[in-house]
């Protein structure tokens, strides 16, 4: 198959299966996770058909027209970098699918939960494959929509609701919108919105460099990245994320959406590295959030909030490595990242899949209830065991390995720095490294060590079915195989994927054991610093606590809520102000626009043209029905009773059925006459069931209101007519000239007005009886509908 | 146009406008059939000039019909409608076609509305919008 073929159908998949879902779910019933996973397998080989050439140096690069005007095609490229990200989505995902089989309970909406799932996976997919940045904001958009819809998918829990609102305003509106403002000012810069074009092309990269726009555009994207990848301050969406359901903990918010972030920092490495405002921004975040994130996951009690801490420090390593750079050698740290970029995939999945057993079995994912459970959860305890510390660093499972790149990346990039960086930058990544070990431990002493809580915890309690150990184990298996036999991953994926970000040819040799070098000296450090505070611990997460108490101000938290909640509340105020109920307050700033804005205008406009001719002459006839017209009116508005008012009011409608025979008007002044008869009857009919009158109690100021609302109205009424009876605006050519000439010639008609309804414009005749024929159709409706009430 | 004509449509709007913003329901529906009225009748005036014929043709088309607009204001500004001279012969036809399919529908909408109001009182047994509103909470 044409690999680019392939690639499009991994993208579209799993879109088309998503949709499937619930159709196949009244099949397989509760085994639908299944379908789900099975469709995650046929993507992963999908994708994997392009591996070879990738592997072998090649990328893949399709694209079709598809908004040509703003230049804009729909575009693959399909570089190492992609293809790692697109592995672990589909990879993760069938693990986290056949999991889902058993953790779900069947009588939650699971055709919902895969649904979600299965798009989340197409749009991850689609969007470490676009080619251009509209379609990687699409692509991203949608990872965003879905997490927010698996975050709130138990919806009757408010906590749900609340993180996943948090996640999507943060994430998407915080982050989104600014990275695609900055989308744009790469584009306004570069003139294209396609990414390899940029990126290969070395003559636009220092044009972007020397740009005075350079900064901010760099900035608005970082931010975009950031926000997703729960970097700075955006940080605090993750812990809240956590209310999703455990298997999409795993996958979602630890191995792979929270990885966009840094596909996009990897992404656009070649465009910004190299400079000092991508090594401060990116490698200065990362720095701050790895420390602070570390720090915050010490006073966790909840497991999947201490993994969430975990995993924002976690990623704040690779962002901190993707950021280190010089002029030189613009990237230091990049080969270190993307291996930990994968290695953090698989032991902080296997370690969120294992806490989904532990809360499924003990029912508690409170560490302080938790204890001693290694006796009746053998085999759970030696995954949680390979997980924690393949995180905490220790040889020989994969994150040792990674750590031991990050370290020698932070001396070298110290060193090229100098002094007093030489010392700073490898220090604090130390003390990243300690505080990870720290909180590593405590996974498994927490839990499995130490003694049972038996006031907390079920009688019994025993390792899972096979369902949920088997990818569980399979994950952890993959943290030992990466860690013993580094070459595998290395030369398959990860290789390609530095190459994709270098854009050059790459030969990475990682080794367990690579004789006595620096960053030996500082993993043996972490690890005696890291057991030292492992003794603090406790008193740690207590001082935490107290401050926390003690200064609730201090928090990032604290001001998002103060925000979202004063939005919410002074918005509900304005649109409470502006939509109190009554009919009427919605009639008078109607009415008072449409007086300024045709008033003024036609004031301000015409100004000269008064005084007008006017026409004082009158039959003497004529002034009486004028004058009858206005007294039926009045008394219409002011009798109390409704028969003598609907008396006055029909009297007026034929009074103006006599002002259309004045008007030289015969049709409507029949139709008027029949039409008010009618109107009459049904208006009799009905006031006959209702009370006779109704006392409205009119107070002065609402009196005086109402009467300089209708004077106001009607005087702007006398003035139009008067302006527009001296023919002031302009007026497109009249087709009444058409229907008067033609009008015998065409029709052998010589009523015009006849001629027009039923012959020239007779469509609108017919929207009329539509018209007539829905009103009675809604009479009849609201009439029968009584007897059903009673 | 008529001064006195102009001045009955707006007093007629300005009835109306100050019904509509009454709580009682009936009273409203009154008040939405006023202006109609005084709309119809200022659409209808807009074509109406001194001294011009129904718009009804007599006798053959090739005679008399034909031409009827024409500028007669000196700044060489149109009319919107159909202004004063010599050679006007017949009113606007399209302003009545549009107002006699304005009274129709306006036929359709009073039935409804004072329906919606009878129904209002069966189910809630008030006629006040304000109480209403009270009573949906």
């Amino acid at each position: 198959m044409d690999q680019s073929v392939a690639i499009i159908l991994a993208i579209f998949l799993p879109f088309i299966f998503a949709i499937l879902v619930p159709y196949v779910e009244k099949i397989f019933k509760h085994r639908i996770g299944w379908y789900a996973s099975f469709t995650a397998l046929l993507t992963f080989i999908l994708i994997a058909t392009a591996a070879p050439s990738i592997i072998a140096g090649k990328t893949i690069q399709y694209s079709v027209k598809w908004l040509p005007s703003v230049g804009v095609d729909f575009g693959i490229y399909v570089d190492g970098l992609s293809l790692l990200i697109a592995f672990l989505a589909s990879g993760i995902a069938i693990m986290i699918m056949a999991y889902s089989n058993e953790y779900m309970s069947h009588k939650e909406d699971l055709a919902a939960y895969y649904k979600y799932i299965l798009l989340f996976m197409g749009s991850m997919i689609g969007m470490v494959f676009s080619a251009n940045t509209i379609q990687l904001f699409i692509f991203w958009e949608l990872t965003s929509i879905t997490s927010f819809l698996l975050i709130g998918y138990w919806k009757h829990k408010p906590q749900s609701v609340y993180g996943a609102k948090k996640s999507l305003i943060l994430s998407s509106g915080c982050g989104g919108l600014v990275m695609f403002v900055g989308f744009l000012l790469l584009r306004s810069i570069t003139g294209t919105f396609d990414i390899p074009t940029i990126i290969s092309d070395p003559s636009m990269i220092n044009t972007i460099q020397g740009h005075e726009l350079f900064v901010i555009t760099l900035v608005f994207i970082f931010i975009g990245a950031a926000a997703k990848s729960a970097q700075g301050p955006f940080y605090i969406w993750l812990p809240n994320a956590m209310e999703a359901p455990t298997p999409v903990s795993a996958f979602l918010h630890s191995a792979t959406m929270v990885k966009a972030g840094l596909y996009l920092v990897a992404r656009v490495h070649p465009i910004f590295s190299g400079t000092e405002a991508w090594l401060i921004l990116v490698a200065g975040t990362g720095m701050i959030t790895m420390i602070g994130a570390g720090f915050l996951a010490l006073r966790q009690t909840d497991i999947k909030g201490l993994l969430a801490y975990s995993t924002i420090s976690q990623l704040a390593y690779i962002m901190t490595m993707y950021g280190y750079t010089t002029y030189q050698e613009p990237g230091i740290g990049v080969a270190a990242a993307t291996f930990h970029l994968l290695n953090h995939a698989t032991f902080k999945a296997t370690l969120f899949l294992m806490v989904g057993i532990v809360a499924h079995e003990a029912a508690t994912r409170d560490i302080r209830k938790l204890g001693g459970l290694r006796r009746e959860m053998p085999l759970t305890f030696i995954i949680a065991t390979i997980g924690a510390l393949a995180m905490a660093g220790v040889p020989p499972l994969n994150g040792f390995l990674s750590k031991e790149m990050f370290y020698e990346s932070s001396v070298m990039m110290g060193n090229n720095l100098g002094a007093p960086y030489t010392f700073i930058i490898p220090a604090v990544a130390v003390l990243g490294g300690v505080l990870t070990f720290a909180y590593s431990i405590k996974i498994i002493d927490g839990i499995f060590l130490g003694k049972r809580q038996d006031d907390h915890l079920p009688k019994k309690i025993h390792d899972p079915s096979a369902i949920m150990l088997a990818p569980t184990a399979a994950l952890a298996f993959l943290v030992v195989l990466f860690g013993v036999f580094p070459s595998i991953p290395v030369n398959l994926i990860i290789e390609p994927a530095v190459a994709g970000i270098l854009l050059d040819t790459v030969s990475l040799n990682v080794k367990l054991w690579h004789g006595l070098t620096p960053e030996l000296f500082m993993t043996v450090i972490t690890f005696v610093l890291g057991i030292l505070l492992y003794t603090k611990y406790d008193d740690i997460a207590r001082w935490q606590d107290r401050f926390n108490v003690r200064h609730p101000g201090i928090s990032i938290n604290y001001y998002y809520d103060k925000i979202v909640g004063n939005a919410t509340y002074n918005a509900g105020r304005f649109s409470g102000k502006f939509q109190v109920g009554p009919i009427k307050y919605y009639i008078i700033p109607i009415l008072l626009l449409a007086i300024l804005s045709i008033l003024v205008p036609v004031t301000l406009l015409s100004l000269e043209m008064f005084p007008v001719t006017l026409n004082f002459e009158i039959p003497p006839y004529e002034l009486i029905v004028f004058l009858l017209i206005i007294i039926t009116a009045l008394l219409a508005a002011i009798l109390p009773s409704y028969l003598p008012a609907v008396i006055a009011v029909s009297a007026m409608g034929f009074l103006v059925g006599i002002v259309f025979i004045f008007l030289l008007a015969p049709d409507l002044a029949i139709t008027q006459i029949l039409v008010e008869t009618l109107t009459t009857i049904i208006f009799v009919l009905v006031i006959a069931k209702v009370p006779q009158t109704f006392k409205e109690n009119i107070t002065k100021r609402i009196l005086l209101r109402d009467i300089l609302i209708s004077v106001t109205v009607a005087s702007t009424v006398f003035i139009i007519m008067l302006y527009a009876s001296q023919g002031i605006i302009p007026p497109f050519e009249s087709v009444s000239h058409y229907f008067l000439e033609k009008s015998v010639l065409l029709t052998g008609g010589h009523n015009v007005v006849n001629v027009i309804l039923v012959d020239f414009r007779s469509f609108d005749t017919l929207g009329e009886i539509a018209v007539i024929f829905l009103a009675a159709l809604g009479v009849y409706n609201l009439i029968h509908s009584r007897g059903e009430r009673k | 146009m008529n001064i006195f004509l102009l001045l009955t449509i707006s007093i007629a709007f300005g009835i109306g406008t100050f019904l509509i913003l009454r709580r009682d329901i009936i009273k409203m529906i009154i008040g939405i059939v006023i202006l109609c009225h005084s709309v119809h009748m200022m659409i209808v005036a807009m074509g109406a000039f001194d001294g011009i014929k129904a718009p009804i043709i007599e006798g053959s088309p090739d005679k008399g019909s034909g031409i009827i607009f024409q500028d007669s204001l000196s700044d060489g500004i149109l009319a919107p409608v159909v202004p004063h001279t010599t050679e006007v012969l017949h009113m606007d036809p399209l302003v009545q076609a549009l107002v006699l399919t304005a009274i129709v529908i306006n036929l359709a909408i009073t039935a409804f509305l004072l329906i919606l109001a009878y129904r209002i009182y069966e189910e809630y047994g008030t006629m006040d919008a304000d109480e209403l509103r009270r009573l949906r909470g």
